[in-house]
C-alpha cells in the first residue's frame, strides 16, 4: 500500500477505537448474555422462539416501525423539497423550525400528545366546539395515537436526511434534462428524484431503526395492544432477567438488520425503475 | 505565599472531610421524596453533621444497582426497595445485611417489619379510587364486585399495566376468599380464572396505567372514572378539587422496605439514617402530614386524631379490609405469569 494511504487510514483509528469500545464490545456482551446465563444455555433463545407472545410483539414492532418509516418518507420528502427550493437564508430558518422539536425530550413530546388527544384534550374540545362531534372521540390510547406521535417525533430525522441529499444535487443536471426535451415533471421524476433517493432511503433506515427501539411513547399513549419489543426488554430488565432481555435484543438486532438490508435493496430497485 | 498555601491545604482537607460524610440516598421521586427531604433529612444532617444527597429512583433501579455492585463501585448508601424489589435484590446478593443491634437495639419493631436485608419504612396500599361525582345518584362503590359491575357503575376504568394485584382483585371479585388468593394463583387454572374475570372488564378499560402519577392524572383529566392507585396519591387529587374516594375493601397492602446497597462506603452512617427513619415516632408523625405511609416506629399512632388514623393503610380497621400483597409469590412466579399476561393483553 502507498505509505500516504496508510497514514491517511490511521486517521480513522480514533473513531474505530471509539466504536469498538462503546458499540462493538457492549453489543457482543449482549449477545454473550443471551447464551451464557451464567453457563452456556439456549434456554433464553428457545423461550423467545417458542412462547407465541414474543412473535406477536415482534410483528407488531416491525409493522409499526415500517409504517412510521414509510409515512415519514412520504411526508418528509415534500417538506425537504420545499425547503431546498427556498433562498438560502430562508432555508436556514425553516431548518431551524424542523430541528427545534428534535431537541425536545421524547417524554415531553409524548406528554404533549396526551394533552392534545385526551378525552378532554384540545382536539376533542375543538371538535365539540365546532359541533363536528357530540361526545369526545377516543383518540388517545389507540394505535393511531402511537403512529401520529412516533411520526411527529421522528419526522425531523427524515426531513434532514432528504434535505441534505437534495443540497448535493447539481441543478445543472435538471437544466440539462430540460434542454434535452424533458418536461419539468419528467426532469423531476427521472433526474431529481433518483439523485435524492439515496439520502431519503438512508432517512427511512434511520427512522426505522429508531422506531424499533421505542418503548416510552407506546407505553404512554398506546392501547394495551401496542406492546413493542422495547417494552418487553424493559419488563425483563426490571426483574434483573438479563438473559431473556438479551435474547429478545439479539432477535431484535437480527430482524432490524434484515429489514434494513431489505429497505436498501428495494430502494435501489426503485431508483433504477425511475430512471 | 505560604499563608495562601496553608489556607488552600486546610480548605482541601475540609473538602475531604465533608465529602467523607455524604450519605447517598435513593428514594422515590414526587411527593414521597419531597416529604422525606422535609422531615428526615434535616434532622439527620443536624444530628450527624453529614450531608444527605437524595436521588430519585428510576424504573431500572435494580439494574443500576446490579451494575454498580458488579463493577465494585457502589455509590449509593441507602435505597428504597418497595414493590417486590427487596426480594430480587436480596436474592441477587446486592444488599448488605442489616445490623439490628444498631437499628433497633431494644427489639421494639414487630417481626413483620424486620428482615435480614431490609427493614420496613412504611406501609402503603394499592386501592380502588372512585370519582364520586361520576357515580350514579346515591351509589357508592364498596368492593371489587362494584368495580366489575358496569351496569350499576358505567364509565371508563383503569388498572395498572401489569399482573400484580390485578389478578388478586379479579379473584376477589370472583368470590375467592382473601386467604386463598395466592393458593389459587399458584396454579395455572387459577391464573386463567383471574384473567377470564379481568376479561369481562377489558372493553371498559381504555388505558392501563404505567406509573402512579399517570393513574391520578387519568382521574383528574376525566379520562377514567374509576382506577386503582397508591393511597398516598389520593389526597393530592382531593386537594385539586376531584371528589375522589378510596375503597379500602379488597385493597392490596404493601410493606415498603429500605436497605443498604452492597459495597456502600458508609454502612455505619447508613444504619444511623435507617434508625432515624424507622424508629422515631415524632418524625414519623410529622411525615404523615405529607404522606399517609406509616412506619412501624413504636408509639407512632399515639395521640393521633382518629381521622388521621382512618386515612392510613395499616390502621386496624383498614388493614382488616385488605389483603397483604405477597411479594415473595410474585418474585417466584412473575416470569410465568408476565408472559401469559402480555399474551392476554394482546388478545
Amino acid at each position: 500500500m502507498n505509505p500516504w494511504k496508510l497514514k491517511e487510514s490511521l486517521l480513522l483509528l480514533p473513531a474505530l477505537l471509539l466504536l469498538c469500545a462503546f458499540f462493538l464490545v457492549p453489543n457482543l456482551d449482549v449477545v454473550r448474555s443471551s447464551v451464557f446465563d451464567p453457563d452456556f444455555t439456549t434456554r433464553n433463545l428457545e423461550r423467545v422462539l417458542t412462547a407465541p407472545v414474543y412473535f406477536r410483539v415482534f410483528l407488531n414492532t416491525i409493522q409499526i416501525s415500517l409504517v412510521v418509516a414509510l409515512l415519514g418518507a412520504v411526508i418528509g420528502y415534500p417538506v425537504a423539497y420545499f425547503i431546498n427550493a427556498q433562498p438560502r437564508h430562508i432555508q436556514f430558518r425553516l431548518l431551524l423550525l424542523v430541528l427545534i422539536p428534535l431537541w425536545m425530550s421524547i417524554l415531553i413530546r409524548s406528554y404533549s400528545w396526551m394533552m392534545l388527544l385526551g378525552r378532554d384534550g384540545v382536539v376533542n374540545a375543538l371538535l365539540i366546539q365546532l359541533s363536528v362531534i357530540e361526545s369526545p372521540l377516543r383518540l388517545l390510547y389507540t394505535s393511531g395515537a402511537v403512529y401520529v406521535a412516533m411520526l411527529q417525533i421522528l419526522l425531523p430525522v427524515q426531513i434532514i436526511a432528504s434535505y441534505s441529499a437534495m443540497t448535493e444535487i447539481d441543478m445543472d443536471l435538471i437544466r440539462a434534462a430540460r434542454i434535452a426535451g424533458a418536461r419539468p415533471s419528467e426532469a423531476l421524476r427521472r433526474v431529481f428524484l433518483p439523485l435524492s433517493m439515496d439520502g431519503t432511503i438512508t432517512g427511512v433506515v434511520i427512522v426505522f431503526m429508531l422506531s424499533m427501539g421505542f418503548f416510552i411513547t407506546p407505553a404512554l399513549i398506546g392501547g394495551r395492544r401496542n406492546l413493542m419489543l422495547g417494552n418487553l426488554v424493559m419488563q425483563h430488565v426490571q426483574q434483573l432477567n438479563w438473559g431473556l432481555a438479551a435474547a429478545i435484543a439479539v432477535f431484535m438486532l437480527a430482524a432490524t438488520l434484515a429489514v434494513v438490508i431489505l429497505i436498501k435493496w428495494l430502494g435501489r430497485g426503485l431508483t433504477r425503475l425511475m430512471v | 505565599m505560604a499563608g495562601v498555601l496553608a489556607v488552600l491545604a486546610v480548605a482541601a482537607s475540609m473538602q475531604v472531610l465533608a465529602s467523607d460524610k455524604v450519605l447517598n440516598v435513593v428514594w422515590s421521586g414526587g411527593t414521597a421524596g419531597e416529604a422525606e427531604r422535609k422531615v428526615f433529612v434535616p434532622e439527620f444532617e443536624k444530628k450527624t453533621g453529614a450531608k444527605v444527597e437524595m436521588k430519585a429512583s428510576e424504573l431500572a433501579l435494580l439494574a443500576q444497582l446490579e451494575s454498580m455492585v458488579k463493577v465494585g463501585d457502589t455509590h449509593w448508601d441507602v435505597a428504597e426497595l418497595a414493590g417486590g424489589k427487596l426480594e430480587i435484590a436480596a436474592e441477587k446478593g446486592l444488599l448488605e445485611p442489616l445490623d439490628y443491634s444498631l437499628i433497633d437495639p431494644e427489639n421494639k419493631l414487630p417481626d413483620m417489619a424486620r428482615s435480614k436485608y431490609g427493614v420496613v419504612w412504611g406501609t402503603y396500599s394499592t386501592v380502588l379510587v372512585q370519582n364520586t361525582s361520576k357515580n350514579p345518584k346515591g351509589a357508592v362503590m364498596k368492593s371489587w364486585k362494584d368495580f366489575w359491575n358496569v351496569k350499576a357503575f358505567p364509565g371508563p376504568r383503569s388498572l395498572r399495566a401489569w399482573p400484580q394485584e390485578n389478578l388478586e382483585y379479579a379473584l376477589l371479585a370472583d368470590d375467592v376468599p382473601k386467604a386463598d388468593i395466592y393458593k389459587v394463583l399458584a396454579t395455572k387454572e387459577g391464573v386463567e380464572r383471574a384473567l377470564k374475570k379481568l376479561g369481562e372488564l377489558k372493553p371498559y378499560i381504555p388505558v392501563w396505567w404505567e406509573n402512579g402519577a399517570q393513574s391520578v392524572q387519568l382521574l383528574a383529566d376525566g379520562e377514567v372514572f374509576y382506577s386503582t392507585t397508591f393511597n398516598g396519591r389520593v389526597s393530592k387529587l382531593v386537594s385539586d378539587g376531584i371528589p375522589a374516594q378510596i375503597v379500602w375493601n379488597g385493597g392490596a397492602l404493601h410493606l415498603a422496605y429500605m436497605g443498604i446497597p452492597k459495597g456502600s462506603k458508609n454502612v455505619a452512617l447508613a444504619h444511623e439514617y435507617i434508625k432515624l427513619r424507622v424508629m422515631r415516632p415524632d418524625l414519623g408523625r410529622d411525615y404523615l402530614k405529607y404522606m399517609p405511609y406509616p412506619s412501624f416506629a413504636p408509639g407512632l399512632l399515639d395521640g393521633l386524631p382518629k381521622e388521621t388514623i382512618d386515612s392510613l393503610p395499616a390502621s386496624p380497621e383498614n388493614s382488616e379490609l385488605q389483603f397483604v400483597s405477597n411479594t415473595q409469590f410474585w418474585k417466584d412466579n412473575i416470569d410465568r405469569i408476565q408472559e401469559r399476561w402480555n399474551e392476554w393483553m394482546l388478545e
